[in-house]
């Protein structure tokens, strides 16, 4: 990878009261990652094996005792718009306008008002929802609220953008549309990006690079490059490609093998 | 006839049939409750004492505003403007109460809301409070106070105040958490998240805590004006009633209702409205 490093993770463990037994629970064993400038990451590992631990710490919002985190050399010490979130599912405002929710950052950022809309209209368009600047989020489908979403993380213009199974609370029609829109728009920001998801396929998809977690404690199992431009990448065309099958299929056997190995991890 | 189609019609398009439908309905039971009454005139079932006439309680607005110079001077609360004194005095509380109480009640909400350690310390006592019913306060606060003002205020302040703590303070629980964390990841402040995130977040608790706390205030400042007030709707009411004035007693007792309910419809009704339902953050019927 060409670049500066954006996110290091050096040694990065983190145990947690279990909520009813007040056990310690080992979540997260010494992570060790790098992402580098314009690059996306997707984490894939199944249920419960700390991917979303990872990005909550990445994002400020879960304290961290063991190893360092670090964004633009800066240690991250609680949540900031360096680093912006794009959750799962409704997290967006509903009491503001898409075009408010979009403008969210800058405005938290006393941005002038001029600045602010032009920026706003230019991530509207990006992400395909001019005519619905002035609707409220209850006026749309689940697959317009995450491109809302995206779009207010893009607007605040973060230096690496977390994305938390975006797509995994919309129908299967709708995630392909917006993968294929994601990619677009990644190439038009040239965002960093370490997207999380339980999804292979997705993962495959997406990554320029996939990290596959082993079960809890999550521990980075595997690394795998998928070199293909992103350009190529539109699922119409990815079913014959033979690097994204075969990248898929070994991920998948590295998940697999994950989900079924027995053995206390 | 066509005249009274045309006039259908026309409220029709106002309304809609629907809620003309409903409107309609929600009269009927109004329009027997005063058939009846009207019967009672003509028949004398009831003795004029224990139901006056409507014409008679019609009649007492001018009997009592009867040594009121004029309009100006009933705004200006002139001494001899009985009704429109009472009215404004209750008013008047109301406002004074709403005023202090509401931002009150909602800012400790919030705090507790947010701080399980501050919540610690008032859930209790807001529990406890709130078990007590507003009125049985009223016979400390005469010994407190003494019989005038600042009774009637306390007793209203007091319910007001743990309505609206309670209810903001659930609100704000509510509020999904995905929601200020998203606020903090765009660089927002713990004030940004309160007045962005909590507030309208809590919104439809707070709304259904001003909903109660204007009924039961309402309730609990007749009662205190009744026994430890000296002006007042609720004063009117008790001591038209010892003098056997049951008109003014009739009148006091609607005018309560018809203030009452245009707090509600001119007032919360519209804030619903603004906030609320414009977010979608409100269950309607389809």
């Amino acid at each position: 990878m060409t670049g500066e490093a954006k996110l290091i993770v050096q040694g990065l463990s983190h145990h947690y009261p279990d909520e009813y037994t007040g056990e310690s629970v080992h979540a997260l064993d010494n992570i060790d990652l790098k992402i580098y400038e314009n690059e996306f990451v997707a984490i894939v590992g199944p249920s419960g094996c700390g991917k979303t631990t990872f990005l909550n710490i990445i994002a400020g919002l879960l304290p961290y005792r063991e190893g360092r985190a670090m964004v633009d050399g800066v240690d991250i010490k609680g949540p900031g718009p360096d680093r912006g979130v794009v959750f799962q599912e409704h997290a967006i405002l509903p009491w503001r306008t898409v075009s408010r929710n979009i403008g969210h950052g800058l405005e938290l950022r006393r941005t002038p008002k001029a600045e602010t809309q032009r920026r706003v209209q230019e991530y509207v368009d990006l992400v395909g929802l001019s005519g619905f600047e002035d609707r409220y989020p209850h006026e749309l489908s689940g697959g317009m609220k995450q491109r809302v979403a995206v779009a207010r993380t893009l607007c605040a213009d973060p230096v690496i953008m977390l994305m938390d199974e975006p797509f995994a609370a919309v129908d299967a029609q709708t995630r392909i549309t917006l993968q294929d829109e994601l990619n677009r728009v990644v190439m038009a920001t040239e965002k960093t990006i370490l997207f999380i998801t339980h999804s292979v396929e997705e993962a495959a998809f997406l990554g320029d690079r996939c990290i596959v977690f082993s079960r809890r404690p999550g521990r980075i199992k595997s690394e795998i490059k998928i070199d293909i431009p992103r350009a190529e990448r539109q699922w119409k065309d990815m079913v014959n490609n033979s690097k994204f099958t075969d990248a898929r299929d070994e991920i998948l056997g590295l998940v697999r093998s994950e989900v079924t190995s027995n053995d206390d991890g | 006839m066509t005249a009274l189609t045309d006039f259908s019609i026309s409220i029709q398009r106002r309304f809609g049939r629907q809620r003309l439908r409903k409107f309609i309905l929600g009269l009927i039971p109004f329009a027997l409750l005063i058939g009846l009454w009207e019967l009672n005139t003509a028949f004398v079932w009831f003795d004029p004492v224990e139901i006056p006439p409507i014409a008679d309680v019609w009649e007492a607005i001018f009997w009592l505003q009867s040594d009121c110079p004029g309009f100006m001077a009933a705004v200006d609360g002139h001494n001899s403007c009985q009704l429109s004194n009472n009215i404004l005095s209750s008013i008047g509380r109301v406002i004074l109460a709403t005023v202090v109480g509401v931002p009150l009640g909602i800012g400790f909400g919030i705090l507790a809301g947010m701080n399980r350690t501050i919540s610690a310390y008032l859930e209790p006592i807001g529990v406890f409070m709130n078990s007590v019913s507003g009125i049985a306060w009223i016979p400390l606060a005469v010994v407190w106070f003494g019989v005038g003002w600042e009774t009637t205020l306390f007793i209203m302040l007091n319910t007001i105040f743990w309505l609206l703590f309670f209810n903001t303070m659930m609100g704000v629980r509510a509020v999904p958490k995905v929601l200020v964390q998203g606020v903090q990841t765009l660089g927002g402040s713990h004030l940004d998240a309160i007045r962005q995130v909590y507030l309208p977040g809590a919104m439809p608790s707070i709304i259904t805590g001003g909903r109660m706390a204007m009924g039961f205030g309402w309730r609990a400042l007749i009662a205190a004006e009744m026994i430890g007030g000296d002006s007042g709707l609720g004063f009117m009411i008790f001591v038209s009633a010892s003098e056997f004035k049951t008109e003014e007693v009739f009148l006091g007792v609607i005018l309560i209702s018809i203030i009452f309910l245009a707090t509600d419809r001119w007032i919360l009704v519209p804030l619903e409205k603004w906030t609320i339902e414009r977010w979608g953050l409100v269950w309607k019927p389809t």
